[in-house]
Protein backbone atom coordinates (compact mmCIF):
# COMPACT_ATOMS: atom_id res chain seq x y z
CA UNK A 1 0.00 0.00 0.00
CA UNK A 2 2.93 2.62 0.46
CA UNK A 3 2.84 2.17 -3.07
CA UNK A 4 -0.19 4.53 -3.29
CA UNK A 5 1.74 7.68 -1.70
CA UNK A 6 -0.60 10.52 -1.51
CA UNK A 7 -3.42 9.29 -4.59
CA UNK A 8 -6.61 10.17 -5.26
CA UNK A 9 -9.10 6.74 -4.39
CA UNK A 10 -10.08 5.75 -7.31
CA UNK A 11 -13.48 5.05 -6.53
CA UNK A 12 -14.08 8.56 -5.05
CA UNK A 13 -14.82 11.10 -7.50
CA UNK A 14 -18.44 11.75 -7.69
CA UNK A 15 -18.82 13.59 -4.79
CA UNK A 16 -17.80 17.05 -5.31
CA UNK A 17 -18.19 17.34 -1.17
CA UNK A 18 -14.87 15.87 -0.78
CA UNK A 19 -12.53 12.66 -1.97
CA UNK A 20 -10.44 9.77 -0.63
CA UNK A 21 -7.10 9.79 -1.16
CA UNK A 22 -3.72 7.88 0.09
CA UNK A 23 -0.98 9.12 3.05
CA UNK A 24 1.63 6.91 3.08
CA UNK A 25 -0.42 4.39 3.93
CA UNK A 26 -3.57 5.59 5.34
CA UNK A 27 -6.91 6.47 3.71
CA UNK A 28 -8.25 9.83 4.45
CA UNK A 29 -10.64 11.85 3.49
CA UNK A 30 -10.90 15.67 2.44
CA UNK A 31 -14.00 17.49 2.87
CA UNK A 32 -14.43 20.49 1.12
CA UNK A 33 -15.41 23.94 1.48
CA UNK A 34 -18.79 23.66 -0.40
CA UNK A 35 -19.56 20.47 2.36
CA UNK A 36 -18.21 22.67 5.17
CA UNK A 37 -21.63 23.70 6.88
CA UNK A 38 -23.26 20.09 6.53
CA UNK A 39 -19.61 19.08 7.82
CA UNK A 40 -19.89 20.63 11.24
CA UNK A 41 -23.84 20.31 11.94
CA UNK A 42 -23.42 16.87 11.67
CA UNK A 43 -20.14 17.05 13.93
CA UNK A 44 -22.10 19.28 16.35
CA UNK A 45 -25.05 17.85 16.78
CA UNK A 46 -23.68 14.82 17.62
CA UNK A 47 -25.36 12.96 14.76
CA UNK A 48 -22.13 11.43 13.52
CA UNK A 49 -21.47 10.31 17.30
CA UNK A 50 -24.69 8.73 17.61
CA UNK A 51 -24.24 6.69 14.32
CA UNK A 52 -20.33 6.27 15.25
CA UNK A 53 -21.70 4.49 18.93
CA UNK A 54 -24.26 2.73 17.04
CA UNK A 55 -22.21 0.68 15.06
CA UNK A 56 -23.67 2.09 11.66
CA UNK A 57 -21.11 4.62 10.72
CA UNK A 58 -17.54 3.85 10.30
CA UNK A 59 -15.81 5.92 12.63
CA UNK A 60 -13.08 8.71 12.01
CA UNK A 61 -10.97 11.24 13.31
CA UNK A 62 -10.71 15.05 12.51
CA UNK A 63 -6.71 15.00 11.26
CA UNK A 64 -6.79 18.82 10.87
CA UNK A 65 -8.98 21.34 10.04
CA UNK A 66 -8.59 25.12 7.69
CA UNK A 67 -10.15 27.44 5.67
CA UNK A 68 -9.43 25.33 2.46
CA UNK A 69 -9.97 22.14 3.63
CA UNK A 70 -10.42 19.43 6.57
CA UNK A 71 -9.45 16.04 6.66
CA UNK A 72 -10.56 13.03 8.67
CA UNK A 73 -9.16 9.49 8.84
CA UNK A 74 -11.77 6.95 8.97
CA UNK A 75 -11.08 3.46 10.89
CA UNK A 76 -8.98 1.03 8.38
CA UNK A 77 -11.41 -1.78 6.85
CA UNK A 78 -8.85 -4.32 5.98
CA UNK A 79 -10.83 -5.41 2.86
CA UNK A 80 -13.48 -4.16 0.65
CA UNK A 81 -16.31 -6.27 -0.90
CA UNK A 82 -18.62 -4.89 -3.42
CA UNK A 83 -22.37 -5.43 -4.03
CA UNK A 84 -21.83 -8.27 -6.22
CA UNK A 85 -19.84 -10.51 -3.84
CA UNK A 86 -22.59 -10.29 -1.48
CA UNK A 87 -24.84 -13.24 0.15
CA UNK A 88 -28.90 -12.54 -0.30
CA UNK A 89 -28.59 -12.21 3.81
CA UNK A 90 -26.08 -9.45 3.33
CA UNK A 91 -27.72 -7.66 0.45
CA UNK A 92 -30.44 -7.49 2.81
CA UNK A 93 -29.06 -6.10 5.77
CA UNK A 94 -26.93 -3.88 3.77
CA UNK A 95 -30.96 -2.49 2.53
CA UNK A 96 -32.39 -1.82 5.67
CA UNK A 97 -29.47 -0.46 7.46
CA UNK A 98 -29.44 2.15 4.67
CA UNK A 99 -33.47 2.84 5.36
CA UNK A 100 -32.31 2.89 8.79
CA UNK A 101 -29.86 5.67 8.27
CA UNK A 102 -31.94 7.37 6.18
CA UNK A 103 -35.04 7.08 8.87
CA UNK A 104 -32.74 8.42 11.57
CA UNK A 105 -31.34 11.37 9.55
CA UNK A 106 -34.88 12.53 8.85
CA UNK A 107 -35.89 12.53 12.65
CA UNK A 108 -32.82 14.80 12.69
CA UNK A 109 -33.24 17.01 9.98
CA UNK A 110 -30.85 15.23 7.61
CA UNK A 111 -31.24 13.10 4.79
CA UNK A 112 -28.80 10.53 2.65
CA UNK A 113 -28.64 12.57 -0.44
CA UNK A 114 -27.98 9.18 -2.44
CA UNK A 115 -27.86 5.35 -1.19
CA UNK A 116 -25.56 3.71 -3.52
CA UNK A 117 -24.45 0.41 -2.68
CA UNK A 118 -21.13 1.14 -2.26
CA UNK A 119 -21.12 2.93 0.90
CA UNK A 120 -21.86 0.01 2.86
CA UNK A 121 -19.42 -2.32 2.83
CA UNK A 122 -18.96 -5.43 6.02
CA UNK A 123 -16.65 -4.95 8.71
CA UNK A 124 -16.50 -6.63 12.27
CA UNK A 125 -19.33 -9.18 11.34
CA UNK A 126 -21.76 -6.71 10.06
CA UNK A 127 -22.75 -4.22 7.53
CA UNK A 128 -21.65 -0.67 8.52
CA UNK A 129 -22.08 2.72 6.44
CA UNK A 130 -18.69 4.13 4.86
CA UNK A 131 -19.27 7.45 2.89
CA UNK A 132 -19.28 9.77 5.71
CA UNK A 133 -20.24 13.12 3.34
CA UNK A 134 -22.95 10.93 2.41
CA UNK A 135 -25.44 13.00 4.30
CA UNK A 136 -27.17 16.70 3.70
CA UNK A 137 -29.85 18.79 5.26
CA UNK A 138 -33.35 17.96 4.96
CA UNK A 139 -35.49 20.70 3.11
CA UNK A 140 -39.36 20.57 4.55
CA UNK A 141 -41.67 18.51 2.36
CA UNK A 142 -39.71 17.50 -0.48
CA UNK A 143 -39.35 13.82 -1.44
CA UNK A 144 -36.09 11.41 -0.89
CA UNK A 145 -34.21 12.59 -3.20
CA UNK A 146 -32.11 9.00 -3.53
CA UNK A 147 -35.15 6.95 -3.73
CA UNK A 148 -35.06 5.90 -7.35
CA UNK A 149 -30.89 4.96 -6.31
CA UNK A 150 -32.31 2.93 -3.40
CA UNK A 151 -34.61 0.68 -5.63
CA UNK A 152 -32.03 0.92 -8.25
CA UNK A 153 -29.14 -0.25 -5.74
CA UNK A 154 -30.82 -2.27 -3.47
CA UNK A 155 -34.76 -2.69 -3.57
CA UNK A 156 -35.02 -4.09 -7.30
CA UNK A 157 -31.68 -6.60 -7.10
CA UNK A 158 -33.26 -7.87 -3.64
CA UNK A 159 -36.77 -8.60 -5.72
CA UNK A 160 -35.22 -9.91 -8.61
CA UNK A 161 -33.30 -12.12 -6.49
CA UNK A 162 -36.08 -13.41 -5.13
CA UNK A 163 -37.59 -14.81 -8.52
CA UNK A 164 -34.24 -15.61 -10.44
CA UNK A 165 -31.65 -16.38 -7.46
CA UNK A 166 -28.76 -14.63 -6.36
CA UNK A 167 -26.81 -14.59 -9.56
CA UNK A 168 -29.01 -11.30 -10.17
CA UNK A 169 -26.78 -9.79 -7.94
CA UNK A 170 -23.62 -10.19 -10.63
CA UNK A 171 -25.55 -7.36 -12.89
CA UNK A 172 -24.30 -5.35 -10.70
CA UNK A 173 -21.14 -5.16 -12.20
CA UNK A 174 -22.34 -4.06 -15.55
CA UNK A 175 -25.08 -1.35 -13.59
CA UNK A 176 -22.80 0.33 -11.67
CA UNK A 177 -25.24 2.81 -10.70
CA UNK A 178 -28.12 -0.29 -10.14
CA UNK A 179 -30.46 -2.12 -12.19
CA UNK A 180 -32.43 0.22 -14.53
CA UNK A 181 -36.29 0.40 -13.24
CA UNK A 182 -37.83 -0.62 -16.40
CA UNK A 183 -35.20 -3.61 -16.44
CA UNK A 184 -36.10 -4.49 -13.26
CA UNK A 185 -39.90 -4.08 -14.45
CA UNK A 186 -39.62 -6.46 -16.97
CA UNK A 187 -38.01 -8.88 -15.22
CA UNK A 188 -40.27 -9.48 -12.97
CA UNK A 189 -43.65 -11.84 -12.81
CA UNK A 190 -46.59 -10.29 -14.06
CA UNK A 191 -48.21 -11.35 -10.37
CA UNK A 192 -46.01 -9.22 -8.69
CA UNK A 193 -48.48 -6.09 -10.12
CA UNK A 194 -50.73 -7.39 -7.62
CA UNK A 195 -48.73 -5.99 -4.58
CA UNK A 196 -49.41 -2.53 -3.82
CA UNK A 197 -45.13 -2.19 -2.66
CA UNK A 198 -43.72 -3.95 -5.86
CA UNK A 199 -46.50 -2.27 -8.01
CA UNK A 200 -45.68 1.42 -6.52
CA UNK A 201 -42.47 1.19 -6.09
CA UNK A 202 -41.42 -0.51 -9.11
CA UNK A 203 -44.62 -0.65 -11.92
CA UNK A 204 -45.37 2.14 -11.38
CA UNK A 205 -42.18 3.93 -10.70
CA UNK A 206 -41.03 2.49 -14.50
CA UNK A 207 -43.91 3.94 -16.22
CA UNK A 208 -43.44 7.34 -14.40
CA UNK A 209 -39.91 7.89 -15.32
CA UNK A 210 -40.58 6.96 -18.93
CA UNK A 211 -43.29 9.31 -18.64
CA UNK A 212 -40.92 12.12 -17.43
CA UNK A 213 -37.79 11.16 -19.30
CA UNK A 214 -38.19 14.08 -21.43
CA UNK A 215 -38.37 17.30 -19.18
CA UNK A 216 -34.94 18.33 -20.69
CA UNK A 217 -35.98 21.84 -18.73
CA UNK A 218 -36.73 20.64 -15.75
CA UNK A 219 -40.03 22.55 -15.85
CA UNK A 220 -42.51 20.19 -14.38
CA UNK A 221 -42.93 21.03 -10.70
CA UNK A 222 -42.11 18.76 -8.22
CA UNK A 223 -44.56 17.11 -5.91
CA UNK A 224 -44.19 17.40 -2.46
CA UNK A 225 -44.31 15.21 0.24
CA UNK A 226 -44.51 15.16 4.30
CA UNK A 227 -41.98 13.86 6.51
CA UNK A 228 -44.46 11.60 7.59
CA UNK A 229 -45.17 10.33 4.36
CA UNK A 230 -41.67 9.70 3.50
CA UNK A 231 -41.49 7.84 6.98
CA UNK A 232 -44.24 5.47 5.97
CA UNK A 233 -42.35 4.69 2.53
CA UNK A 234 -39.17 3.97 4.86
CA UNK A 235 -40.96 2.01 6.90
CA UNK A 236 -42.92 -0.29 4.18
CA UNK A 237 -39.85 -0.73 2.34
CA UNK A 238 -37.91 -2.19 5.45
CA UNK A 239 -40.84 -4.54 6.62
CA UNK A 240 -41.13 -5.44 3.11
CA UNK A 241 -37.04 -6.31 2.51
CA UNK A 242 -37.32 -7.57 5.94
CA UNK A 243 -39.58 -10.44 5.66
CA UNK A 244 -38.42 -11.36 1.70
CA UNK A 245 -36.79 -14.88 1.00
CA UNK A 246 -35.12 -16.77 -1.90
CA UNK A 247 -37.69 -18.57 -3.47
CA UNK A 248 -35.07 -20.90 -4.48
CA UNK A 249 -33.63 -20.91 -0.70
CA UNK A 250 -32.62 -24.61 -0.32
CA UNK A 251 -31.76 -25.48 2.75
CA UNK A 252 -28.20 -25.14 3.10
CA UNK A 253 -26.61 -27.78 1.11
CA UNK A 254 -25.52 -29.95 3.75
CA UNK A 255 -21.63 -30.30 2.12
CA UNK A 256 -20.18 -31.91 5.20
CA UNK A 257 -22.70 -34.63 5.20
CA UNK A 258 -22.06 -35.78 1.76
CA UNK A 259 -17.92 -35.66 2.07
CA UNK A 260 -16.45 -38.53 0.70
CA UNK A 261 -14.26 -39.64 4.13
CA UNK A 262 -15.02 -39.89 7.74
CA UNK A 263 -15.45 -38.17 10.58
CA UNK A 264 -11.88 -39.22 12.02
CA UNK A 265 -10.17 -38.14 8.51
CA UNK A 266 -12.23 -34.42 8.95
CA UNK A 267 -10.67 -34.23 12.22
CA UNK A 268 -7.58 -35.41 11.03
CA UNK A 269 -7.61 -32.39 8.00
CA UNK A 270 -8.88 -29.74 10.81
CA UNK A 271 -6.00 -30.75 13.20
CA UNK A 272 -3.19 -30.45 10.40
CA UNK A 273 -4.59 -27.03 9.24
CA UNK A 274 -4.24 -25.79 12.61
CA UNK A 275 -1.07 -26.83 13.40
CA UNK A 276 0.52 -25.70 10.19
CA UNK A 277 -1.43 -21.92 10.17
CA UNK A 278 -0.42 -21.23 13.84
CA UNK A 279 3.24 -22.24 13.52
CA UNK A 280 3.19 -19.19 10.67
CA UNK A 281 1.12 -16.74 12.90
CA UNK A 282 -0.84 -14.53 10.20
CA UNK A 283 -2.06 -11.83 10.55
CA UNK A 284 -4.60 -12.14 7.94
CA UNK A 285 -5.86 -15.53 6.11
CA UNK A 286 -8.11 -16.18 3.30
CA UNK A 287 -9.77 -19.25 2.35
CA UNK A 288 -10.75 -19.46 -0.70
CA UNK A 289 -13.39 -21.94 -1.68
CA UNK A 290 -13.74 -22.30 1.95
CA UNK A 291 -17.76 -23.11 2.12
CA UNK A 292 -20.01 -21.85 5.12
CA UNK A 293 -15.73 -21.12 6.88
CA UNK A 294 -15.41 -24.95 8.90
CA UNK A 295 -12.26 -25.18 8.62
CA UNK A 296 -11.09 -20.71 9.02
CA UNK A 297 -13.14 -21.05 12.27
CA UNK A 298 -10.44 -23.95 13.45
CA UNK A 299 -7.95 -21.31 13.24
CA UNK A 300 -10.04 -18.12 14.06
CA UNK A 301 -9.06 -17.52 17.55
CA UNK A 302 -5.38 -17.56 16.27
CA UNK A 303 -5.64 -14.91 13.16
CA UNK A 304 -6.71 -11.13 13.38
CA UNK A 305 -8.69 -11.24 9.96
CA UNK A 306 -9.73 -14.30 8.23
CA UNK A 307 -11.77 -14.09 4.61
CA UNK A 308 -13.65 -16.81 3.82
CA UNK A 309 -14.97 -17.13 -0.10
CA UNK A 310 -17.05 -19.55 -1.88
CA UNK A 311 -18.87 -19.76 -5.11
CA UNK A 312 -22.25 -20.67 -3.20
CA UNK A 313 -24.01 -18.21 -2.35
CA UNK A 314 -26.07 -20.55 0.06
CA UNK A 315 -22.62 -21.38 2.00
CA UNK A 316 -21.85 -17.71 2.33
CA UNK A 317 -24.97 -16.90 4.24
CA UNK A 318 -24.95 -20.11 5.85
CA UNK A 319 -21.61 -18.74 6.86
CA UNK A 320 -22.53 -15.16 7.86
CA UNK A 321 -25.23 -16.47 9.63
CA UNK A 322 -22.96 -18.07 11.80
CA UNK A 323 -20.80 -15.31 12.28
CA UNK A 324 -23.35 -13.05 13.54
CA UNK A 325 -24.58 -15.70 15.60
CA UNK A 326 -21.22 -16.34 17.44
CA UNK A 327 -20.43 -12.34 17.50
CA UNK A 328 -17.21 -13.35 15.32
CA UNK A 329 -15.97 -9.69 14.56
CA UNK A 330 -12.53 -10.99 12.47
CA UNK A 331 -14.01 -13.09 9.87
CA UNK A 332 -15.42 -11.65 6.32
CA UNK A 333 -17.51 -13.80 4.20
CA UNK A 334 -18.05 -13.30 0.66
CA UNK A 335 -19.38 -14.55 -2.42
CA UNK A 336 -16.23 -15.65 -5.39
CA UNK A 337 -16.30 -17.74 -8.25
CA UNK A 338 -12.26 -18.55 -8.61
CA UNK A 339 -12.77 -18.96 -12.33
CA UNK A 340 -14.43 -15.59 -13.32
CA UNK A 341 -13.09 -13.21 -9.93
CA UNK A 342 -14.91 -9.87 -9.69
CA UNK A 343 -13.46 -7.37 -12.58
CA UNK A 344 -12.55 -4.02 -12.01
CA UNK A 345 -15.63 -1.71 -13.19
CA UNK A 346 -16.65 1.52 -13.50
CA UNK A 347 -14.85 4.79 -14.68
CA UNK A 348 -11.36 3.55 -15.82
CA UNK A 349 -12.24 -0.13 -14.81
CA UNK A 350 -10.44 1.35 -11.86
CA UNK A 351 -13.58 2.83 -9.84
CA UNK A 352 -14.29 -0.56 -8.04
CA UNK A 353 -10.89 -2.71 -7.86
CA UNK A 354 -10.70 -6.51 -8.98
CA UNK A 355 -10.55 -8.96 -6.81
CA UNK A 356 -7.08 -9.55 -7.64
CA UNK A 357 -6.05 -6.11 -7.02
CA UNK A 358 -8.32 -6.00 -3.81
CA UNK A 359 -6.43 -9.07 -2.73
CA UNK A 360 -2.60 -8.40 -3.60
CA UNK A 361 -3.52 -5.14 -1.50
CA UNK A 362 -4.70 -6.83 1.51
CA UNK A 363 -1.52 -9.33 0.87
CA UNK A 364 -2.74 -12.51 3.02
CA UNK A 365 -0.02 -14.48 4.97
CA UNK A 366 -1.91 -17.77 4.52
CA UNK A 367 -3.87 -18.29 1.92
CA UNK A 368 -5.77 -21.85 2.11
CA UNK A 369 -7.27 -23.69 -1.10
CA UNK A 370 -9.11 -27.05 0.56
CA UNK A 371 -10.74 -29.02 -2.44
CA UNK A 372 -10.22 -27.09 -4.56
CA UNK A 373 -7.82 -27.54 -6.91
CA UNK A 374 -9.68 -30.23 -8.61
CA UNK A 375 -12.34 -28.18 -9.39
CA UNK A 376 -10.33 -25.43 -10.94
CA UNK A 377 -8.03 -28.44 -13.04
CA UNK A 378 -11.30 -30.61 -13.93
CA UNK A 379 -14.05 -28.55 -14.10
CA UNK A 380 -12.36 -25.28 -15.38
CA UNK A 381 -9.85 -26.63 -17.22
CA UNK A 382 -7.20 -24.49 -15.98
CA UNK A 383 -3.34 -25.81 -15.90
CA UNK A 384 -1.51 -26.13 -12.73
CA UNK A 385 0.66 -23.83 -13.66
CA UNK A 386 -2.04 -21.02 -14.28
CA UNK A 387 -3.26 -22.06 -10.94
CA UNK A 388 -0.14 -21.53 -8.93
CA UNK A 389 0.43 -18.59 -11.25
CA UNK A 390 -3.28 -17.39 -9.97
CA UNK A 391 -2.31 -18.02 -6.23
CA UNK A 392 1.38 -16.89 -6.28
CA UNK A 393 0.08 -13.45 -7.45
CA UNK A 394 -1.23 -12.69 -3.82
CA UNK A 395 -0.42 -15.13 -1.53
CA UNK A 396 2.62 -15.71 1.29
CA UNK A 397 2.26 -18.69 2.22
CA UNK A 398 0.05 -21.65 0.70
CA UNK A 399 -2.11 -24.34 2.34
CA UNK A 400 -3.15 -26.27 -0.88
CA UNK A 401 -5.35 -29.58 -0.92
CA UNK A 402 -4.74 -32.06 -3.41
CA UNK A 403 -7.24 -34.80 -3.74
CA UNK A 404 -5.30 -37.01 -5.86
CA UNK A 405 -6.91 -39.14 -8.72
CA UNK A 406 -8.31 -42.11 -6.28
CA UNK A 407 -10.23 -39.45 -4.99
CA UNK A 408 -13.96 -40.54 -5.14
CA UNK A 409 -15.05 -36.83 -6.16
CA UNK A 410 -11.78 -36.68 -8.67
CA UNK A 411 -13.12 -40.04 -10.13
CA UNK A 412 -16.44 -38.67 -10.43
CA UNK A 413 -15.46 -35.24 -12.28
CA UNK A 414 -13.12 -37.32 -14.37
CA UNK A 415 -16.14 -39.67 -15.65
CA UNK A 416 -18.02 -37.02 -16.71
CA UNK A 417 -15.50 -36.23 -18.97
CA UNK A 418 -16.07 -39.61 -21.09
CA UNK A 419 -14.71 -39.70 -24.04
CA UNK A 420 -11.96 -37.17 -23.23
CA UNK A 421 -10.83 -38.11 -20.03
CA UNK A 422 -7.22 -39.16 -21.48
CA UNK A 423 -7.33 -35.15 -22.07
CA UNK A 424 -7.00 -35.48 -18.37
CA UNK A 425 -4.36 -38.09 -17.45
CA UNK A 426 -1.71 -34.70 -16.46
CA UNK A 427 -4.05 -34.91 -13.23
CA UNK A 428 -1.81 -36.36 -10.99
CA UNK A 429 0.78 -35.80 -7.70
CA UNK A 430 3.98 -35.18 -9.88
CA UNK A 431 2.34 -32.70 -12.43
CA UNK A 432 0.66 -31.14 -9.79
CA UNK A 433 4.06 -30.56 -8.09
CA UNK A 434 5.75 -29.40 -11.13
CA UNK A 435 2.95 -26.60 -12.06
CA UNK A 436 3.54 -25.17 -8.77
CA UNK A 437 7.38 -25.38 -8.58
CA UNK A 438 7.68 -22.62 -10.96
CA UNK A 439 6.20 -20.18 -7.88
CA UNK A 440 6.24 -21.69 -4.48
CA UNK A 441 9.03 -23.60 -2.88
CA UNK A 442 7.82 -27.01 -0.94
CA UNK A 443 8.29 -26.54 3.08
CA UNK A 444 5.55 -29.56 4.28
CA UNK A 445 3.40 -32.43 2.54
CA UNK A 446 1.41 -35.11 4.52
CA UNK A 447 -1.09 -37.23 3.34
CA UNK A 448 -4.87 -36.13 5.17
CA UNK A 449 -5.08 -40.02 7.14
CA UNK A 450 -7.72 -41.49 5.98
CA UNK A 451 -8.15 -39.69 2.82
CA UNK A 452 -6.82 -39.90 -0.46
CA UNK A 453 -5.90 -36.42 -0.43
CA UNK A 454 -2.65 -35.19 0.39
CA UNK A 455 -1.98 -31.58 1.92
CA UNK A 456 0.58 -29.45 0.91
CA UNK A 457 1.94 -25.86 2.41
CA UNK A 458 4.23 -23.82 0.02
CA UNK A 459 5.99 -20.75 0.76
CA UNK A 460 6.12 -17.96 -2.11
CA UNK A 461 9.49 -17.58 -4.02
CA UNK A 462 8.71 -13.87 -4.71
CA UNK A 463 7.76 -11.27 -2.02
CA UNK A 464 4.12 -9.90 -2.15
CA UNK A 465 2.01 -6.96 -0.74
CA UNK B 1 -29.73 24.43 0.20
CA UNK B 2 -29.89 20.66 -1.41
CA UNK B 3 -26.69 19.85 -3.52
CA UNK B 4 -26.86 16.87 -5.50
CA UNK B 5 -24.32 15.42 -7.91
CA UNK B 6 -26.72 12.92 -9.66
CA UNK B 7 -30.15 13.08 -11.22
CA UNK B 8 -32.79 11.66 -9.08
CA UNK B 9 -35.35 11.15 -11.98
CA UNK B 10 -38.09 12.98 -12.30
CA UNK B 11 -40.36 10.29 -12.35
CA UNK B 12 -38.89 9.06 -8.75
CA UNK B 13 -39.93 12.11 -7.68
CA UNK B 14 -43.15 12.71 -8.46
CA UNK B 15 -44.04 9.22 -7.49
CA UNK B 16 -43.01 9.09 -4.09
CA UNK B 17 -46.46 10.42 -2.77
CA UNK B 18 -48.55 7.40 -4.65
CA UNK B 19 -45.64 5.35 -2.99
CA UNK B 20 -46.22 7.15 0.65
CA UNK B 21 -50.20 6.86 0.31
CA UNK B 22 -49.89 3.05 -0.49
CA UNK B 23 -47.30 2.61 2.17
CA UNK B 24 -50.00 4.43 4.21
CA UNK B 25 -53.25 2.62 4.03
CA UNK B 26 -50.31 -1.18 4.07
CA UNK B 27 -49.34 0.14 7.69
CA UNK B 28 -52.25 1.28 8.58
CA UNK B 29 -54.17 -2.25 7.78
CA UNK B 30 -51.41 -3.98 9.24
CA UNK B 31 -51.27 -2.03 12.25
CA UNK B 32 -55.53 -2.88 12.87
CA UNK B 33 -54.74 -6.53 12.40
CA UNK B 34 -52.05 -6.67 14.76
CA UNK B 35 -54.13 -5.20 17.24
CA UNK B 36 -56.65 -7.67 16.43
CA UNK B 37 -54.75 -10.91 16.06
CA UNK B 38 -53.11 -10.00 19.37
CA UNK B 39 -57.02 -9.64 21.18
CA UNK B 40 -57.50 -13.05 19.96
CA UNK B 41 -54.08 -14.13 21.41
CA UNK B 42 -52.51 -15.39 17.98
CA UNK B 43 -49.48 -13.44 17.64
CA UNK B 44 -45.99 -15.14 18.19
CA UNK B 45 -42.63 -14.02 19.01
CA UNK B 46 -40.65 -14.65 16.07
CA UNK B 47 -37.11 -14.80 16.40
CA UNK B 48 -35.42 -12.06 14.52
CA UNK B 49 -31.85 -11.15 13.75
CA UNK B 50 -33.03 -7.68 12.13
CA UNK B 51 -33.62 -5.13 15.15
CA UNK B 52 -36.17 -2.37 13.86
CA UNK B 53 -35.74 0.21 11.52
CA UNK B 54 -35.49 2.74 14.39
CA UNK B 55 -32.59 3.87 16.41
CA UNK B 56 -32.86 3.37 20.30
CA UNK B 57 -31.21 6.57 21.52
CA UNK B 58 -31.83 6.09 25.20
CA UNK B 59 -28.95 4.11 25.61
CA UNK B 60 -26.22 6.82 23.93
CA UNK B 61 -25.80 10.26 25.69
CA UNK B 62 -27.01 12.43 23.11
CA UNK B 63 -29.21 14.72 24.51
CA UNK B 64 -29.02 17.49 22.34
CA UNK B 65 -32.22 19.40 21.54
CA UNK B 66 -33.89 19.24 18.43
CA UNK B 67 -33.37 22.55 16.54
Amino acid sequence: MTKKNSTAHEASFRDPSGYMFYDAGSLRRVINPIYFQQYYRLKDSRFFSTLIEKGLLISHEETSASEKQIIITPEKIPFITNPYEWSFEQFKQAALLTLKIQKYALSKGFILKDASAYNITFHKGKPIFIDTLSFDFYEENTPWRAYKQFITHFFGPLVLAKYHGTDIFKMLQTHIDGIPVKMIASMLPRKTKLSSTLFTNIHLLANMESKHSEDYKAETKVAKLSRKAQNNILDSLFNYIKNLQLNEATEWGNYYTKTNYEATAFEAKKELIRKWTVTLQPQKLIDIGGNDGTFARTVLDQVPHVIVTDIDGNSVDHNYRQVQKNKETNMLPFVCDVLQPAPGVGFNNTERASLIERLKEYAPDVTMALALIHHITLSGNVPFEKSAEFFAAFSKHLIIEFPTREDSWVVSLLVRKREFINHFDFYNEANFEAGFKNYFSLEKKEVVAGTKRILYLYKNNKDVG
Amino acid sequence: MIFLYFDPGLGAMIVQAVVAAAAGVLLFSKGVMYKVKSFFGLIKEKEDTYDSIDIDEKDTDVNDKEK
